[in-house]
Protein backbone atom coordinates (compact mmCIF):
# COMPACT_ATOMS: atom_id res chain seq x y z
CA UNK A 1 0.00 0.00 0.00
CA UNK A 2 1.29 3.76 -0.57
CA UNK A 3 0.09 6.63 -0.30
CA UNK A 4 -1.70 8.69 -3.60
CA UNK A 5 0.51 12.03 -3.17
CA UNK A 6 -1.28 14.97 -4.63
CA UNK A 7 0.76 18.52 -5.64
CA UNK A 8 -0.11 21.41 -3.48
CA UNK A 9 -2.18 23.76 -3.83
CA UNK A 10 -0.84 27.39 -3.14
CA UNK A 11 -3.45 29.30 -1.86
CA UNK A 12 -1.72 32.64 -2.51
CA UNK A 13 -3.38 32.02 -5.71
CA UNK A 14 -6.94 32.52 -4.28
CA UNK A 15 -6.78 35.69 -2.77
CA UNK A 16 -10.69 36.89 -4.29
CA UNK A 17 -12.87 35.10 -2.23
CA UNK A 18 -15.94 37.04 -2.77
CA UNK A 19 -18.18 34.64 -1.54
CA UNK A 20 -22.23 35.30 -0.85
CA UNK A 21 -23.60 35.06 2.68
CA UNK A 22 -25.84 32.31 1.43
CA UNK A 23 -23.24 29.99 1.26
CA UNK A 24 -20.62 31.32 4.02
CA UNK A 25 -21.42 28.44 5.92
CA UNK A 26 -23.96 25.53 6.51
CA UNK A 27 -23.89 21.94 6.12
CA UNK A 28 -22.69 21.32 2.13
CA UNK A 29 -24.79 18.11 1.56
CA UNK A 30 -24.61 18.90 -2.13
CA UNK A 31 -22.64 18.90 -4.99
CA UNK A 32 -20.40 22.10 -5.42
CA UNK A 33 -20.28 23.30 -9.20
CA UNK A 34 -17.61 25.04 -10.47
CA UNK A 35 -16.32 27.61 -10.31
CA UNK A 36 -15.92 27.06 -6.83
CA UNK A 37 -15.82 29.57 -4.31
CA UNK A 38 -12.07 28.22 -3.09
CA UNK A 39 -8.64 26.72 -3.70
CA UNK A 40 -9.89 22.82 -4.57
CA UNK A 41 -8.52 19.75 -5.44
CA UNK A 42 -10.01 17.46 -7.87
CA UNK A 43 -9.55 14.51 -9.86
CA UNK A 44 -11.59 11.66 -11.13
CA UNK A 45 -11.93 10.18 -6.96
CA UNK A 46 -12.18 13.33 -4.53
CA UNK A 47 -13.65 16.86 -4.97
CA UNK A 48 -12.41 18.94 -1.81
CA UNK A 49 -12.36 22.93 -1.65
CA UNK A 50 -11.11 24.96 0.97
CA UNK A 51 -12.88 28.28 1.56
CA UNK A 52 -11.02 30.55 4.41
CA UNK A 53 -13.66 33.14 6.21
CA UNK A 54 -13.16 36.22 7.59
CA UNK A 55 -14.47 37.42 10.90
CA UNK A 56 -16.95 39.22 9.50
CA UNK A 57 -18.55 36.65 7.39
CA UNK A 58 -18.91 34.52 10.44
CA UNK A 59 -20.57 37.25 12.42
CA UNK A 60 -22.76 38.06 9.75
CA UNK A 61 -23.96 34.80 9.20
CA UNK A 62 -24.45 34.00 13.26
CA UNK A 63 -26.86 37.37 13.64
CA UNK A 64 -28.30 36.74 10.85
CA UNK A 65 -29.59 33.33 12.51
CA UNK A 66 -30.04 35.56 16.18
CA UNK A 67 -26.79 33.94 17.82
CA UNK A 68 -26.63 36.67 20.81
CA UNK A 69 -23.34 39.22 20.83
CA UNK A 70 -21.91 36.86 23.65
CA UNK A 71 -21.72 34.03 21.08
CA UNK A 72 -20.96 35.92 18.16
CA UNK A 73 -17.72 37.01 20.55
CA UNK A 74 -17.04 33.52 20.72
CA UNK A 75 -17.02 32.58 17.37
CA UNK A 76 -14.65 35.84 15.74
CA UNK A 77 -12.16 34.95 18.03
CA UNK A 78 -11.27 32.14 15.79
CA UNK A 79 -10.25 30.82 12.19
CA UNK A 80 -13.31 29.54 10.35
CA UNK A 81 -12.30 27.49 7.19
CA UNK A 82 -15.43 25.67 4.84
CA UNK A 83 -14.46 22.40 3.60
CA UNK A 84 -16.11 20.84 0.98
CA UNK A 85 -15.50 17.40 -0.36
CA UNK A 86 -17.25 14.93 -2.62
CA UNK A 87 -16.48 11.67 -3.08
CA UNK A 88 -17.24 11.10 -6.43
CA UNK A 89 -15.38 7.73 -6.63
CA UNK A 90 -17.52 4.30 -6.82
CA UNK A 91 -16.40 3.51 -3.29
CA UNK A 92 -16.38 4.26 -0.16
CA UNK A 93 -13.75 7.17 1.44
CA UNK A 94 -13.82 8.16 4.95
CA UNK A 95 -13.38 11.69 6.18
CA UNK A 96 -11.71 11.42 9.37
CA UNK A 97 -10.34 14.82 10.96
CA UNK A 98 -8.64 13.17 13.03
CA UNK A 99 -5.95 11.62 10.38
CA UNK A 100 -5.54 15.02 9.20
CA UNK A 101 -2.71 17.37 9.86
CA UNK A 102 -2.79 20.89 10.97
CA UNK A 103 0.19 22.43 10.87
CA UNK A 104 1.41 26.23 11.59
CA UNK A 105 5.08 27.50 11.32
CA UNK A 106 6.12 23.45 12.37
CA UNK A 107 3.51 23.17 15.33
CA UNK A 108 0.66 21.33 14.93
CA UNK A 109 -2.71 22.26 15.20
CA UNK A 110 -5.98 20.95 17.06
CA UNK A 111 -9.18 21.64 15.25
CA UNK A 112 -11.86 22.83 17.99
CA UNK A 113 -14.26 20.08 18.44
CA UNK A 114 -17.60 19.50 20.15
CA UNK A 115 -15.94 19.20 23.51
CA UNK A 116 -14.59 22.87 23.17
CA UNK A 117 -17.84 24.28 21.80
CA UNK A 118 -19.84 22.49 24.40
CA UNK A 119 -17.74 23.97 27.14
CA UNK A 120 -17.79 27.67 25.08
CA UNK A 121 -21.66 27.64 24.83
CA UNK A 122 -21.83 26.08 28.86
CA UNK A 123 -19.87 29.34 29.71
CA UNK A 124 -21.92 31.47 28.27
CA UNK A 125 -25.20 29.94 28.40
CA UNK A 126 -26.42 29.50 24.34
CA UNK A 127 -30.00 28.40 24.34
CA UNK A 128 -29.94 24.88 22.92
CA UNK A 129 -31.75 25.79 19.22
CA UNK A 130 -28.43 28.34 18.72
CA UNK A 131 -25.88 25.21 19.72
CA UNK A 132 -28.08 22.87 17.93
CA UNK A 133 -27.83 25.60 14.69
CA UNK A 134 -24.19 25.34 15.13
CA UNK A 135 -23.44 21.81 15.35
CA UNK A 136 -24.87 21.75 12.07
CA UNK A 137 -23.09 23.84 10.57
CA UNK A 138 -19.85 21.97 11.27
CA UNK A 139 -17.93 19.69 9.63
CA UNK A 140 -18.50 16.20 11.02
CA UNK A 141 -15.44 13.95 12.18
CA UNK A 142 -16.17 11.23 11.10
CA UNK A 143 -18.64 10.44 8.13
CA UNK A 144 -18.19 6.90 5.57
CA UNK A 145 -18.98 9.15 2.19
CA UNK A 146 -20.47 6.92 -0.43
CA UNK A 147 -20.20 7.27 -3.71
CA UNK A 148 -21.32 10.52 -4.95
CA UNK A 149 -22.14 11.41 -1.43
CA UNK A 150 -21.07 15.06 -0.65
CA UNK A 151 -20.42 16.57 3.29
CA UNK A 152 -19.42 20.16 4.32
CA UNK A 153 -18.86 22.22 7.17
CA UNK A 154 -16.95 24.18 9.04
CA UNK A 155 -13.46 23.56 10.97
CA UNK A 156 -12.49 25.65 13.42
CA UNK A 157 -9.15 26.69 14.87
CA UNK A 158 -7.77 29.24 17.51
CA UNK A 159 -7.77 32.20 16.40
CA UNK A 160 -4.00 32.82 17.00
CA UNK A 161 -2.56 32.05 13.63
CA UNK A 162 -2.31 33.63 10.69
CA UNK A 163 -1.21 30.79 8.08
CA UNK A 164 -1.41 27.10 8.07
CA UNK A 165 -1.49 23.88 6.06
CA UNK A 166 -3.87 21.00 5.70
CA UNK A 167 -2.59 17.27 5.04
CA UNK A 168 -6.22 15.76 4.84
CA UNK A 169 -5.66 11.80 4.85
CA UNK A 170 -8.52 9.52 3.97
CA UNK A 171 -8.99 6.21 3.88
CA UNK A 172 -10.64 4.08 1.46
CA UNK A 173 -13.27 1.25 1.09
CA UNK A 174 -15.78 -0.28 3.34
CA UNK A 175 -12.66 -1.78 5.17
CA UNK A 176 -10.72 1.27 4.76
CA UNK A 177 -7.97 -1.41 3.22
CA UNK A 178 -7.94 0.65 0.18
CA UNK A 179 -5.55 3.17 -1.54
CA UNK A 180 -4.95 5.99 0.46
CA UNK A 181 -5.75 9.38 -0.59
CA UNK A 182 -3.45 12.39 0.51
CA UNK A 183 -4.24 16.09 -0.24
CA UNK A 184 -2.38 18.91 0.33
CA UNK A 185 -3.53 22.26 0.78
CA UNK A 186 -0.23 24.99 1.91
CA UNK A 187 -0.28 29.18 3.49
CA UNK A 188 -3.58 28.94 4.31
CA UNK A 189 -4.28 32.74 5.81
CA UNK A 190 -6.59 32.29 8.60
CA UNK A 191 -9.89 34.60 7.71
CA UNK A 192 -9.27 36.72 11.15
CA UNK A 193 -6.29 37.67 10.13
CA UNK A 194 -8.04 39.67 7.66
CA UNK A 195 -10.07 41.10 9.84
CA UNK A 196 -8.31 42.06 12.75
CA UNK A 197 -6.90 45.89 11.83
CA UNK B 1 -19.77 14.25 19.39
CA UNK B 2 -20.46 11.00 20.69
CA UNK B 3 -23.97 11.20 19.44
CA UNK B 4 -22.88 11.66 16.19
CA UNK B 5 -20.35 8.70 16.31
CA UNK B 6 -22.95 6.95 17.57
CA UNK B 7 -25.59 7.52 15.15
CA UNK B 8 -22.93 7.16 12.44
CA UNK B 9 -22.24 3.64 13.89
CA UNK B 10 -25.58 2.60 13.66
CA UNK B 11 -26.29 3.63 10.47
CA UNK B 12 -22.55 1.77 9.22
CA UNK B 13 -24.03 -1.56 11.63
CA UNK B 14 -27.34 -1.46 9.26
CA UNK B 15 -26.18 -0.83 5.74
CA UNK B 16 -26.67 -3.55 3.58
CA UNK B 17 -24.83 -3.88 0.14
CA UNK B 18 -26.30 -1.50 -2.39
CA UNK B 19 -26.27 -4.09 -4.75
CA UNK B 20 -29.38 -5.58 -3.45
CA UNK B 21 -32.01 -4.49 -6.03
CA UNK B 22 -29.85 -1.54 -6.93
CA UNK B 23 -31.74 -1.04 -9.96
CA UNK B 24 -34.47 -0.12 -8.32
CA UNK B 25 -33.03 2.38 -6.07
CA UNK B 26 -32.47 5.83 -7.25
CA UNK B 27 -28.89 7.55 -7.05
CA UNK B 28 -28.15 9.16 -3.41
CA UNK B 29 -31.05 7.02 -1.53
CA UNK B 30 -29.15 4.29 0.42
CA UNK B 31 -31.37 1.25 1.61
CA UNK B 32 -30.61 0.71 5.31
CA UNK B 33 -32.37 -2.67 7.13
CA UNK B 34 -34.80 -0.35 9.66
CA UNK B 35 -34.79 -0.33 13.39
CA UNK B 36 -37.48 1.63 14.79
CA UNK B 37 -37.88 4.98 14.09
CA UNK B 38 -36.37 7.67 16.84
CA UNK B 39 -39.42 9.32 18.17
CA UNK B 40 -40.84 12.31 16.72
CA UNK B 41 -43.58 14.20 18.76
CA UNK B 42 -43.34 17.69 17.57
CA UNK B 43 -46.73 20.58 17.10
CA UNK B 44 -46.46 21.56 13.46
CA UNK B 45 -46.41 25.84 12.94
CA UNK B 46 -49.69 25.67 12.49
CA UNK B 47 -49.65 24.76 16.08
CA UNK B 48 -51.00 20.86 15.35
CA UNK B 49 -49.55 18.24 17.27
CA UNK B 50 -47.91 15.15 15.52
CA UNK B 51 -46.58 12.10 16.46
CA UNK B 52 -44.79 10.04 14.11
CA UNK B 53 -45.83 6.67 16.59
CA UNK B 54 -49.19 7.31 16.31
CA UNK B 55 -48.90 7.36 12.45
CA UNK B 56 -48.69 3.64 11.13
CA UNK B 57 -49.46 1.72 8.33
CA UNK B 58 -48.09 3.67 5.48
CA UNK B 59 -44.60 5.06 4.53
CA UNK B 60 -43.44 7.80 5.91
CA UNK B 61 -41.02 10.70 3.71
CA UNK B 62 -38.99 12.11 6.84
CA UNK B 63 -37.04 15.37 6.13
CA UNK B 64 -34.93 17.43 7.92
CA UNK B 65 -34.48 20.96 6.51
CA UNK B 66 -33.08 24.10 8.24
CA UNK B 67 -33.50 27.77 6.02
CA UNK B 68 -29.72 29.06 6.29
CA UNK B 69 -28.61 25.39 4.50
CA UNK B 70 -28.12 26.09 1.13
CA UNK B 71 -28.67 22.46 -0.23
CA UNK B 72 -31.98 22.83 2.11
CA UNK B 73 -32.77 26.07 -0.16
CA UNK B 74 -32.54 24.29 -3.31
CA UNK B 75 -34.18 21.29 -2.38
CA UNK B 76 -37.19 22.36 -0.77
CA UNK B 77 -38.97 23.54 -4.05
CA UNK B 78 -38.50 20.13 -5.65
CA UNK B 79 -40.52 17.92 -2.50
CA UNK B 80 -42.83 21.16 -3.28
CA UNK B 81 -42.83 20.06 -6.82
CA UNK B 82 -42.67 16.36 -5.89
CA UNK B 83 -45.79 16.49 -3.46
CA UNK B 84 -48.98 16.71 -6.54
CA UNK B 85 -47.43 13.84 -8.43
CA UNK B 86 -47.63 11.75 -5.21
CA UNK B 87 -51.11 13.11 -3.78
CA UNK B 88 -53.31 9.35 -5.15
CA UNK B 89 -50.41 7.61 -2.84
CA UNK B 90 -50.68 7.35 0.85
CA UNK B 91 -47.18 8.56 1.39
CA UNK B 92 -47.17 10.99 4.35
CA UNK B 93 -44.70 14.05 4.09
CA UNK B 94 -43.27 14.54 7.27
CA UNK B 95 -41.24 18.13 7.35
CA UNK B 96 -39.24 18.72 9.86
CA UNK B 97 -37.75 22.43 10.39
CA UNK B 98 -34.61 22.18 12.70
CA UNK B 99 -34.13 24.87 15.32
CA UNK B 100 -35.26 27.64 13.79
CA UNK B 101 -37.85 29.96 14.68
CA UNK B 102 -41.00 30.54 13.12
CA UNK B 103 -40.64 33.56 11.52
CA UNK B 104 -37.60 32.61 9.97
CA UNK B 105 -39.72 29.14 8.88
CA UNK B 106 -42.16 31.44 8.16
CA UNK B 107 -40.54 33.88 5.42
CA UNK B 108 -38.44 31.01 3.13
CA UNK B 109 -41.25 28.79 2.53
CA UNK B 110 -43.96 31.72 1.90
CA UNK B 111 -41.71 31.85 -0.66
CA UNK B 112 -39.97 28.80 -1.66
CA UNK B 113 -43.18 26.25 -0.93
CA UNK B 114 -46.34 27.33 0.69
CA UNK B 115 -47.61 24.84 0.65
CA UNK B 116 -45.74 22.62 3.42
CA UNK B 117 -46.34 22.64 6.75
CA UNK B 118 -43.53 21.96 8.87
CA UNK B 119 -43.07 20.53 11.88
CA UNK B 120 -40.63 22.70 14.69
CA UNK B 121 -38.29 21.25 16.32
CA UNK B 122 -37.30 24.36 17.91
CA UNK B 123 -34.33 23.61 19.77
CA UNK B 124 -33.09 20.79 18.12
CA UNK B 125 -33.32 17.66 19.60
CA UNK B 126 -35.55 15.53 18.04
CA UNK B 127 -33.09 16.31 14.76
CA UNK B 128 -29.82 15.38 17.30
CA UNK B 129 -31.96 11.62 17.91
CA UNK B 130 -32.30 11.12 14.50
CA UNK B 131 -28.51 11.73 13.88
CA UNK B 132 -28.74 13.04 9.78
CA UNK B 133 -25.44 13.16 8.33
CA UNK B 134 -26.07 16.48 7.93
CA UNK B 135 -28.58 18.53 6.49
CA UNK B 136 -30.63 18.26 4.32
CA UNK B 137 -31.56 14.31 5.27
CA UNK B 138 -34.58 12.48 4.27
CA UNK B 139 -35.61 9.53 5.94
CA UNK B 140 -38.08 6.39 4.53
CA UNK B 141 -39.91 4.83 7.23
CA UNK B 142 -42.06 2.00 6.51
CA UNK B 143 -45.55 1.54 7.22
CA UNK B 144 -44.45 -1.11 10.93
CA UNK B 145 -42.07 2.26 11.79
CA UNK B 146 -39.01 0.72 10.77
CA UNK B 147 -36.34 3.13 8.73
CA UNK B 148 -35.67 1.60 5.76
CA UNK B 149 -33.86 4.31 3.40
CA UNK B 150 -31.87 7.10 3.90
CA UNK B 151 -31.29 10.07 1.01
CA UNK B 152 -27.85 11.28 0.84
CA UNK B 153 -28.28 15.12 0.69
CA UNK B 154 -30.80 16.80 -1.66
CA UNK B 155 -32.06 15.16 -4.24
CA UNK B 156 -34.19 16.38 -7.15
CA UNK B 157 -37.54 15.01 -5.73
CA UNK B 158 -39.44 15.17 -8.45
CA UNK B 159 -37.80 13.73 -11.03
CA UNK B 160 -39.06 10.53 -12.75
CA UNK B 161 -36.54 8.43 -10.45
CA UNK B 162 -37.33 9.37 -7.33
CA UNK B 163 -41.01 9.75 -7.74
CA UNK B 164 -41.59 6.33 -9.69
CA UNK B 165 -39.38 4.86 -6.64
CA UNK B 166 -41.78 6.28 -4.01
CA UNK B 167 -44.63 5.07 -6.04
CA UNK B 168 -43.03 1.51 -5.46
CA UNK B 169 -42.87 2.08 -2.21
CA UNK B 170 -46.36 3.01 -1.51
CA UNK B 171 -47.33 0.18 -3.55
CA UNK B 172 -48.72 2.24 -6.56
CA UNK B 173 -46.68 2.36 -9.21
CA UNK B 174 -49.06 1.24 -11.90
CA UNK B 175 -48.17 4.03 -14.13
Amino acid sequence: MHNKRINSLSLLTHAALALALSIASGSFVAAMEKPYPGPFFENDELLMVVIPRTAEQMAAFYEARGFPQRAIDTVTATCFVTIHIDNKSRHITWLETANWQLTSQGKTLDILGSEYWDASWEQIDLPQAFRSTFFWTQLPPVVDLHADEPVGGNIVLPGNIEHFDIEANFRTGADKQGEPLQVRFTDIECGTTQAQP
Amino acid sequence: MTQRLAGLLIILLLQTPLATAADDIPLGVMRINGLDAPGLKLDSIDGDPYDLSTTGGHWRFVHFWASWCGPCRREMPSIQRMMPLLEDTDLEFVIVNTAETEDAVFEFLGIVAPELVPLMDTDGTVTQVWMPRGLPSTFLVDPEGKVQYLALGDREWDKPAYVAFLRRLAGTDHK
